[in-house]
């Protein structure tokens, strides 16, 4: 018979139809012309008749073509033949890979499922704790030159103060003696009272030296900043931040030389601020507006009232070193030269950045390395998913290779199909690291300056994707190296499964689970600990009751109420107000409530005690409070009684000590009776009327210090900036009735910071929350990746083992004997992890020790309770794969392959 | 030029029933026509195919390569469901369209 085939593939050629197509087709059509030309023959045709008419028949062909063409050319589901060589394109074998990756993990969801969620969640953790570690830490802050600007602090350690604020002499001083630095500038905090656009207001600001702003670089987005001149007594000038000419004066473009009252004085405005981070002040301090700091003469020579920040910057080439070693000579020299107000007092440089982000450093650091440890962990579970799937599909491999495939190309589909997994998890990450951004952020303490600056920035996302595609190559290597290394022979000659259970494979597996029951029980150890640190911290007697207590700031204005006997009939007709409201027990003034503020201490002389020498004198804490604020705060009396309005500026001055004071200065003596001097040699004696139980007044965390209070009525100073008030019902809601009592007072008066008095504490523990709450999340992240780990890799050798498991059944063992085998297989597993585990949090935890409160790092019942937990969550995930294990048929077990 | 419109027209409605029974090899189905049309009918190679491929790309026949013993391996089309309807469609049509020409050439009382 003669050949038509080359004929007919001549006819398709130009064609252009899919390769395999057009082999199908000419195989198809071959056959009708042989059966066309049999025919003819048949019929009595003489080979010759017959070739002709096939031959007309063929040409038939070359008249249809385009219908042949658009016949096939949407029979365009071609297989495709993964792995094989065709000489087509790097480009073309991509795509191809890539598509045939998204048809792999399409087809197996649960694989794709698993390892998409594992990735995520490593991912997005990081990406999230990246962006507040970029945000908090990396980003440089934004002012010139950043990298020069110091705090310098008055270092009093004797007195437990490391970093204290200086006096405006020792600034002075400071300033004039230095050569390190190319400017230095003073601040102080200050509240103003906004009065006469709008509601009352109470402001936060600063009073600051006029060259602060060219210090730090800041260019005002409207007018100018402080002049030299200006930094005189009586220069009534102020600068708005952005904030606040946005929020109350309506972005007014012509603010610029208009007067505002400030606490009852008018002020020009002299320039607007753009946003900035928050200088260091204390909690919750937001700066609004600044004006000069203008000290006076007398403030100018003022050694004894600490209550300055200073900011300076270095000069070009000077290391901080540099600065501390001269600033050490001048606090020295300065030491001798004024020994009532310095001895002992040396200075101390810090730089900004340091200043600003070194409180949550550790925390950030701590939680660095746990999302680091939750991506380890995703990546060992996605590890050890792609190697079981390695493994049952060697066979496969082993087919493509002798059909002639060639390696380096399976090896590369291999990378697509891992980087393809690698970026749907990372994209999957990403998008819930925008959510979980969004949650934390809403976490992250007001104590970080730069909170509000936190965003998945560019950065953030490239290093999200790094992650992810460094995931894929990693992982994507492994069953790659393996497929490359397929002996097809042997592979292709052992059952598929059996060569799938390689011991070598088997090991790899094994080890990373060891590995991920090591690392989160790591985890979950720093997240046990800080949970019990948190429980020691909130358990921590705070010395008042914080409950069912209303809280806000009521500061007066001093040209307002000039004299004491008005600022005095003030509060007392707020409290007699307040206290006719209904659901209301008891209401108080006091100067600065606990935890709202650590300054105020003075030294006292004791009478009959010689003052101890100046720099062994320790300070006690003073409040000025109003009658009935310690029982209206809730503080035991240990002796004696609370402030009533009999203590007045008529009757004989009085105080009441707290119990820290008492046995320091009374030791086994009853204090109630004795007297103390608090305002040098010259003034009155004060008696100790009532002795109270210590209080966190300063800082929740630190042990109280000795305290003292004292009646506002007898002091001239310190007015009662805030309002207390004891309830029987829900403390805020009360708030809008107290405030409007205020009110009815004065109209302008401001009323700021309402707040419970629970708020106030919870707040005071607000960082280490927010470790807590972390660490805790991701140490849960980790538990659960770590025992879906474990179960994958339980079910896969329980599928391997069903033909052993089936034997041994119908050989006559017993289900619960299965179950036991397969268990303790889990958990020897398990046990392996835990103990390195334990040794690793042994050492890990170490770097922890700053973040912990009343627990040590080797605290024996966390690394216990963690361990028991650890292994229940591991027991049942290899109990379920365990209990399908005996439900095997032996059969079917034996039939199994 | 009546005779090629008409084949158009009627082409997948022949295909579609000659595979309605049995699978069917593409030389056969050519046969068939021609046998069956005695003669009136014909379809060429240059024609068959095409037709069996579109009709195999709609999901309307299935082809599958099956080998008999002692035979080169054939193509065998097969009806699908999905053809199964349009053959019921195609022929409910066909037999409307030939009874209304009936009845307006009176054909049927002739």
């Amino acid at each position: 018979m003669p050949d038509f085939k080359t004929e007919v593939i001549n006819q398709l050629r130009d064609l252009n139809l899919p390769p395999a197509r057009e082999l199908q087709i000419s195989e198809e059509i071959c056959q009708h012309l042989e059966d066309f030309y049999e025919q003819a023959i048949s019929r009595g045709a003489t080979e010759h008749e017959a070739y002709e008419s096939t031959l007309r028949e063929l040409q038939q062909i070359d008249m249809s073509r385009n219908a042949l063409k658009s016949a096939v050319a949407r029979t365009a589901h071609e297989p495709l033949v993964a792995g094989k060589q065709s000489g087509t394109s790097l480009l073309a074998d991509l795509v191809q890979d890539v598509r045939y990756g998204f048809r792999v993990l399409l087809k197996n969801p649960g694989f794709t499922i698993a390892a998409v969620v594992a990735l995520a969640l490593g991912v997005g953790a990081n990406s999230v704790i990246f962006s507040v570690v970029n945000a908090v830490l990396l980003r440089p802050l934004p002012f010139k030159d950043p990298h020069q600007l110091v705090m310098v602090w008055e270092e009093a350690t004797h007195l437990g103060f490391p970093k204290d604020t200086p006096p405006p002499g020792t600034f002075l001083d400071w300033r004039q003696q230095n050569t390190v630095f190319s400017g230095m500038s003073a601040m102080a905090l200050k509240n103003f009272n906004l009065i006469g656009v709008g509601e009352p207001e109470r402001l936060d600001g600063r009073k600051v030296s006029a060259n602060l702003f060219d210090l730090l670089g800041v260019r005002p987005i409207l007018g100018r900043t402080f002049s030299a001149d200006e930094d005189k007594p009586g220069s009534q000038v102020v600068i708005l931040s952005e904030g606040l000419w946005k929020s109350r004066f309506g972005s007014d473009q012509a603010i610029i030389g208009r007067a505002i009252n400030l606490n009852g004085e008018m002020y020009t405005v002299v320039g607007v601020l753009p946003k900035t981070p928050d200088l260091p002040a204390t909690d919750n301090w937001h700066d609004q507006l600044w004006v000069p700091i203008a000290f006076s003469s007398e403030e100018a020579a003022d050694r004894g009232s600490h209550y300055l920040g200073v900011v300076a910057r270095l000069k070009p080439g000077v290391s901080l070193q540099q600065a501390q070693a001269e600033m050490d000579t001048i606090a020295a020299r300065l030491a001798k030269q004024y020994p009532e107000s310095n001895a002992r007092r040396g200075a101390v440089v810090v730089s900004m950045h340091e200043q600003l982000v070194g409180d949550i450093k550790p925390a950030l650091l701590v939680l660095l390395g746990a999302v680091g440890f939750v991506l380890l962990i995703a990546c060992a579970n996605v590890a050890n998913l792609l190697l079981a799937r390695a493994a049952v599909r060697q066979k496969e491999i082993a087919l493509r290779l002798a059909v002639g495939a060639n390696r380096s190309r399976l090896t590369r589909q291999f990378l697509a199909e891992s980087i393809l997994l690698a970026m749907i998890g990372g994209a999957a990450g990403l998008g819930l690291a925008v959510i979980g951004l969004n949650v934390v952020k809403r976490y992250v303490p007001n104590t970080v300056s730069l909170a509000g600056a936190i965003s998945i920035d560019l950065p953030v996302l490239l290093f999200t994707a790094g992650i992810a595609i460094l995931t894929g190559v990693v992982f994507g290597l492994v069953p790659a190296f393996q497929a490359s290394h397929c002996n097809v022979n042997d592979t292709l000659k052992e059952s598929g499964r059996d060569a799938a259970a390689g011991a070598r494979g088997h090991r790899i597996r094994n080890a990373l689970v060891v590995a991920e029951v090591a690392v989160s029980f790591t985890l979950l150890v720093g997240a046990g600990l800080l949970i019990n640190s948190f429980m020691h911290l909130r358990n921590l007697d705070p010395g008042f009751r914080a409950d069912h207590l209303l809280t806000m700031k009521v500061p007066l204005s001093r040209v307002k109420y000039p004299e004491q006997e008005k600022r005095t009939a003030f509060f007392d007709e707020v409290i007699r107000r307040v206290r006719a409201l209904p659901g209301i027990d008891s209401a108080a003034v006091g100067n600065n409530l606990p935890l709202t503020y650590d300054g105020d201490s003075i030294l006292i002389s004791v009478e009959g005690v010689p003052d101890p020498p100046i720099d062994q004198h320790p300070d006690v804490i003073f409040r000025v409070v109003g009658p009935n604020y310690l029982s209206t705060m809730g503080i035991p009396l240990v002796a004696g009684r609370d402030f009533t309005e009999h203590d007045n500026s008529q009757s004989s001055r009085v105080t009441i000590v707290t119990e820290k004071t008492a046995r320091y200065y009374w030791p086994g003596q009853n204090p109630i009776g004795k007297r103390v001097k608090t305002g040098g040699p010259d003034s009155p004696w004060e008696e100790v009327v009532g002795v109270a139980k210590d209080v966190r007044q300063n800082d929740f965390i630190k042990e109280p210090k000795m305290q003292m209070y004292m009646p506002y009525a007898q002091v001239g100073d310190f007015p009662p900036n805030a309002l207390v008030v004891r309830t029987r019902l829900n403390p805020l809601s009360l708030a809008p009735t107290v405030r409007n009592e205020i009110w009815a007072i004065d109209k302008d008066q401001p009323v700021s910071d309402i707040r419970s008095m629970d708020e106030i504490v919870s707040e005071a523990v607000a960082r280490q929350r927010f470790s807590m709450l972390l660490l805790g999340i991701f140490a849960g992240l980790a538990l659960i990746l770590a025992a879906v780990g474990i179960y994958g890799v339980m079910s896969y050798s329980v599928v391997q083992r069903t033909r052993e498991i089936g034997i041994r059944m119908a050989l006559g063992a017993q289900r619960t004997d299965m179950l036991k085998m397969t268990v303790t297989q889990g958990l020897k597993l398990v046990l392996v992890g835990l103990t390195l585990g334990l040794a690793a949090a042994f050492v890990l935890t170490r770097v922890m020790a700053t973040l912990l409160f009343g627990i040590s790092a080797t605290d024996p019942l966390t690394y216990v309770a963690i361990s028991l937990v650890l292994l229940a969550v591991a027991a049942a995930a290899s109990y379920i794969p365990a209990l399908r294990a005996t439900k095997v048929d032996p059969m079917v077990a034996l039939r199994y392959e | 030029m009546l005779d090629r419109e008409l084949k158009k027209g009627s082409a997948e409605l022949l295909v579609l029933s000659l595979v309605q029974d049995r699978p069917r090899h593409g030389y056969e189905i050519g046969q068939l026509i021609e046998l069956r049309s005695r003669g009136f009918l014909h379809f060429n190679v240059g024609s068959l195919y095409p037709l069996l491929y579109r009709l195999e790309n709609r999901g309307w026949i299935r082809g599958r390569w099956i080998e008999k013993s002692g035979q080169r391996r054939r193509r065998y089309y097969r009806l699908t469901p999905a053809g199964e309807k349009v053959l019921a469609a195609q022929r409910h049509n066909w037999r409307e369209f030939v009874g209304a020409i009936n009845r307006i050439t009176g054909i049927a009382h002739a």
